[in-house]
């Protein structure tokens, strides 16, 4: 096994694993630095639910690599005190009270019950939760008993936490306000990887993206870099008073992919090569139009985008 | 956190999550309220059978007879002419009983069969004896010595295996069944309900599933435990109260509390407990829905061993005997039964708790690599083959 380097406290290379005759993760590799909040996104069934197990050691690879660094421990293992993971599938028990779950998850983690009831303490009176701790689990509502299965993965204060769908479940207030604790607690220190499916909440935290499809990589560099190879991009929407043909677009050059929304709805992207005056020029010639927006494509947008092109 | 702090936590976790006082002494307050529905219960039900039964008797019997059947029964003597009347009012009416007497011997005539009738036959074998001895010369004095058994002297050198340490052994026996039968109850409630709770991943993140298994199987033994010793407590209270009642003295129980042989049990039992535990859990972590599985009459295999133990007090000595005391899957019960009731030699002793412990080490091994391949299969059963592979792999 190589050094890590005091910045690097995850290095994933060549990662592979099959369940019978399916590849779920092939040959995969990248790396997470301190500080870092690392989007690891895919469509259902792209491997990234494996590759978290694997990360914690729950399953074991068929092969390649997982070096972890963290708090000077080093190994394939990650050491437990120092890692938090809120798992997809949701699962608290119900039948016991709020505090008493909380306090044994940070138990065995390795901290001591009467720091873990103060912490646990603490965040329950940010959630407003705190005159609930008594209470048994399963009398609280899903989106309450959704942030206490958060605070249960990072309650033990981790130098690492993986949160995959931290924001499944939540109205959009609440994801507003997960995302500020994803920030805070990033802030406070531990490394975050984020699997999730809510795009713009994505944008606005995370620093790096790693996409997969189908077991392989599909981009993984820092967020800024995809932006900037799409980011020549244009795609303008289209509004029309009536129904359009696909003849109406016909002749316009430098377009890369049209796309119906409606009847009286399209969405142009065009390419890098082409400004966005050009475009507008080429698209006055058209008439009906009743509005006419133009962006960047989001991370939405790229996905979908990527995902397709691996596909081919 | 070092493995042993790390038991220790999930052990109490385990603990305290199933073994609840208040629910025990409810337990035991509903038993004794069903003991004592059920005792006066029955004697109520049985109270009529206290009741003497109507009989009518032709005149034709022997005296002799009669005297001996009103001594428990109510007699009609009834003439010949009002057989017939009493025969239509059986049929009818459905009840009364006649005896009568032919050449063949007697007859008795009854609306169907009934446990009553056993009393009838009864007195008539007693006066049929004494008629058939007179016949052959005999005094029933003479007939009653005829019948006495041998007069036998028996000397033991051995005289430990009494009828006391016979009900210990018996004790011992019921005590390991509640144990495996509470153990089976909360292993299966524990990891189902987990596997359906999806709260497996989050635990397995942070500690080995044999951190995981070890903590619930000391957890559920410590449970089980907890049971049987408040059982055990209420058992000898109850003994207590009941020798009060029937005027023997209280001191009597302590006839029957055997020190060395409890001592021997504790860690017999304890260890078989544990290895119970550990085969139960294994077994529940490849049992994903309970209600669909047909894994499930599995978990009644422990019990199939602690009823073979119950063998051990037939002939303490026998082969079969002496290879139940030293099976692994017996031993816990079968080697403390046989230690309280015949000799057994030390060698014997350590050998079946060498051999107890041993097979814990291993199975707790084995169930952890069961337990982990089970655990994160949520919405499908391992196939046997699957179960199988990794036993071999083990």
């Amino acid at each position: 096994m190589e050094h890590l380097s005091d910045k690097t406290i995850l290095k994933v290379e060549s990662l592979n694993k099959s369940f019978k005759n399916i590849k779920a993760v092939n040959d995969i590799s990248f790396s997470l630095d301190q500080g870092d909040i690392f989007a690891f996104l895919g469509p259902n069934g792209a491997g990234k639910t494996t590759t978290l197990r694997v990360l914690l050691d729950i399953i074991k690879p068929d092969g390649g690599q997982v070096q972890w660094n963290l708090n000077g421990v080093n190994g394939s293992v990650p050491p437990s005190r120092h890692v938090g993971y809120l798992p997809e599938e949701r699962g608290l028990y119900p039948d016991i009270p709020v505090m008493k779950s909380l306090v044994y998850l940070a138990s065995i983690r390795g901290m001591e019950p009467s720091e873990a009831k103060r912490a646990a303490l603490e965040w329950l009176e940010r959630l407003d939760l705190a005159d609930r701790a008594r209470e048994k689990l399963q009398v609280l509502s899903k989106g309450n008993q959704q942030k206490i299965q958060f605070v249960a993965s990072i309650l033990h204060k981790p130098s690492f936490a993986i949160l995959d769908e931290p924001f499944s479940g939540l109205d959009p207030l609440n994801q507003e306000k997960f995302i500020e604790y994803i920030k805070e607690i990033n802030q406070q220190g531990t490394t975050i990887l984020l699997s999730a499916h809510q795009m713009s909440l994505i944008e606005k935290v995370a620093n790096k993206v790693f996409l997969i499809n189908e077991g392989r990589e599909v981009f993984n560099g820092p967020i800024a870099n995809l932006y900037d190879d799409f980011g020549k991009k244009h795609i303008i929407d289209i509004l029309f008073k009536a129904p359009v043909s696909e003849s109406t677009f016909q002749g316009l050059s430098h377009v890369e992919n049209i796309k119906w929304v409606g009847d009286c709805r399209v969405m142009v992207t065009f390419n890098q090569d082409s400004g966005l005056n050009k475009a507008l020029a080429e698209l006055a010639g058209i008439e009906g139009m009743s509005n006419i927006t133009s962006h960047k494509p989001d991370l939405h947008e790229i996905f979908v985008e990527l995902v397709k092109k691996s596909k081919k | 956190m070092n493995y042993l702090s790390q038991v220790i936590t999930v052990t109490k976790w385990e603990f305290t999550r199933f073994f609840k006082p208040k629910n025990e002494l409810l337990g035991i307050v509903i038993m004794i309220l069903v003991s004592v529905v059920f005792y006066f219960g029955t004697r109520y039900v049985l109270s009529d059978s206290d009741e003497k039964i109507e009989l009518a008797v032709c005149q034709n019997l022997d005296s002799n007879l009669v005297e001996r059947l009103s001594a428990d029964f109510t007699l009609d003597v009834i003439s010949e002419s009002q057989k017939s009347m009493v025969l239509e009012n059986i049929s009818d009416n459905q009840e009364g009983v006649l005896l009568d007497e032919d050449e063949a011997g007697f007859v008795i005539h009854a609306y169907k069969k009934t446990r009553s009738l056993g009393k009838i036959k009864e007195a008539l074998n007693d006066y049929y004896q004494i008629r058939q001895g007179k016949q052959k010369g005999l005094e029933p004095g003479d007939l009653t010595q005829i019948l006495s058994p041998a007069p036998v002297t028996e000397s033991f050198f051995y005289t430990g295996n009494s009828r006391n340490r016979e009900v210990l052994a018996y004790f011992f026996a019921g005590l390991m069944a509640m144990a495996v039968f509470l153990s089976f109850a909360y292993q299966f409630t524990a990891i189902t309900g987990e596997k359906q709770l999806k709260i497996t991943e989050q635990i397995v993140s942070a500690i080995t599933p044999q951190v995981w298994m070890d903590g619930k199987i000391f957890g559920i033994t410590l449970t089980g435990l907890g049971s049987m010793l408040t059982y055990a407590l209420f058992g000898v209270i109850g003994g207590v109260l009941i020798f009060q009642f029937t005027g023997a003295p209280i001191s009597a129980i302590l006839g029957y509390l055997h020190l060395p042989s409890i001592l021997l049990y504790i860690p017999f039992a304890l260890t078989g407990i544990l290895i119970w535990n550990a085969i139960l859990a294994a077994i529940a972590s490849i049992i994903t829905d309970p209600n669909n599985s047909g894994k499930s009459s599995l978990m009644m295999l422990p019990m199939v061993f602690v009823i073979a133990s119950f063998l051990v007090t037939r002939e303490p000595d026998s082969s079969f005997s002496v290879f139940l005391s030293w099976f692994p899957l017996t031993s816990a019960t079968a080697m403390p039964m046989r230690w309280a009731i015949t000799e057994v030699e030390l060698w014997q002793l350590t050998g079946a708790f060498l051999g107890l412990v041993l097979t814990f080490y291993l199975i707790r091994k084995l169930a952890a690599k069961i337990f982990h391949m089970s655990i994160l299969l949520s919405g499908k059963e391992p196939s046997w083959g699957e179960v199988f592979r990794q036993l071999k792999g083990s």
